[in-house]
């Protein structure tokens, strides 16, 4: 096996473990897990909600979680009780989950793997350019019925 | 997260006394009211968490500081010990978690 290919194969089981403890240990509901797939096309993979981590240290990148807002409100309602969640609070969750998925991954590559805090958006925004050196995967997931994409992309 | 602890808290008798979105509004809050249980995340706009907790430690010394937190590198959770904090608990956190840790740092018997 190339070492490309190995890299990308442990870095993608990394983030894979981290979503699927979130949402198992959160929600008791498996999440499904599709295929990864590198990503080779100009266009983003993003549905109607994001959170963003950026991260430096050893390691270089991003991670984000797109999803539509009921995958959001769901959560929100089975963590907080509520049924009519703002945009706010969807924006919230999205972030959460994007800093929670950030951090779990941080102690396989150690205290170097610096996380920002989450950047949050609706829709495709104006302004998001990705570096050309850095390598692209998406994860495809289903939790309850929605659809979601955890995106990585890691010098 | 805050509001997640907020509902998990109900049967513990405490008032929540305010809510910080950053470092520097939880250290106002904290000069200004000294609560007796404090919940802090390490990444947080405008001051990291390790930095907040030694401010926390410099004006309340005996506050009780449970740190929830993504970052789940050991180290992260020992600095934070060492500064003063009483807890430590790695996200993803729920409810269990929330009651098993808090029973433990106002040692509430099972």
């Amino acid at each position: 096996m190339d070492t490309k290919r190995e890299d990308f194969e442990t870095t993608c089981n990394l983030f894979i473990q981290a979503l699927e403890n979130y949402f198992k240990h959160l929600t008791d509901v498996s999440s499904e897990i599709g295929v990864p797939f590198i990503k080779e096309s100009e266009t983003l993979s993003l549905k109607n909600f994001t959170g963003l981590i950026g991260i430096s240290g050893n390691r270089k990148g991003f991670v984000y979680i797109s999803a539509d807002k009921n995958m959001y409100a769901d959560l929100i309602n089975i963590f907080i009780g509520i049924d009519e969640p703002t945009t706010e609070d969807i924006l919230d969750m999205a972030g959460e989950i994007s800093n929670v998925i950030a951090g779990s991954v941080r102690a396989n590559y150690g205290n170097n793997f610096n996380i920002s805090v989450p950047i949050v958006f609706e829709g495709m925004p104006k302004q998001l350019k990705f570096p050309s050196e850095v390598a692209v995967f998406v994860i495809p997931m289903k939790w309850k019925g929605h659809e979601a994409f955890l995106v990585v992309g890691l010098e | 997260m805050r509001r997640t602890i907020e509902k998990n808290l109900g049967n513990y008798n405490l008032e929540i006394i305010g809510t910080a979105s950053n470092g520097s509004a939880a250290l106002e809050i904290v000069r200004e009211k000294k609560p007796d249980v404090i919940t802090l995340d390490i990444t947080m706009p405008e001051m990291d968490g390790i930095t907040c907790l030694e401010g926390i430690m410099e004006i309340h010394p005996t506050a009780k500081v449970m740190i929830i937190t993504a970052l789940s590198d050991k180290l992260t959770g020992l600095k934070a010990l060492d500064k003063g904090a009483r807890g430590f608990m790695y996200k993803p956190v729920n409810g269990a978690d929330l009651k098993k840790a808090f029973d433990k740092l106002l040692k509430k018997p099972d």
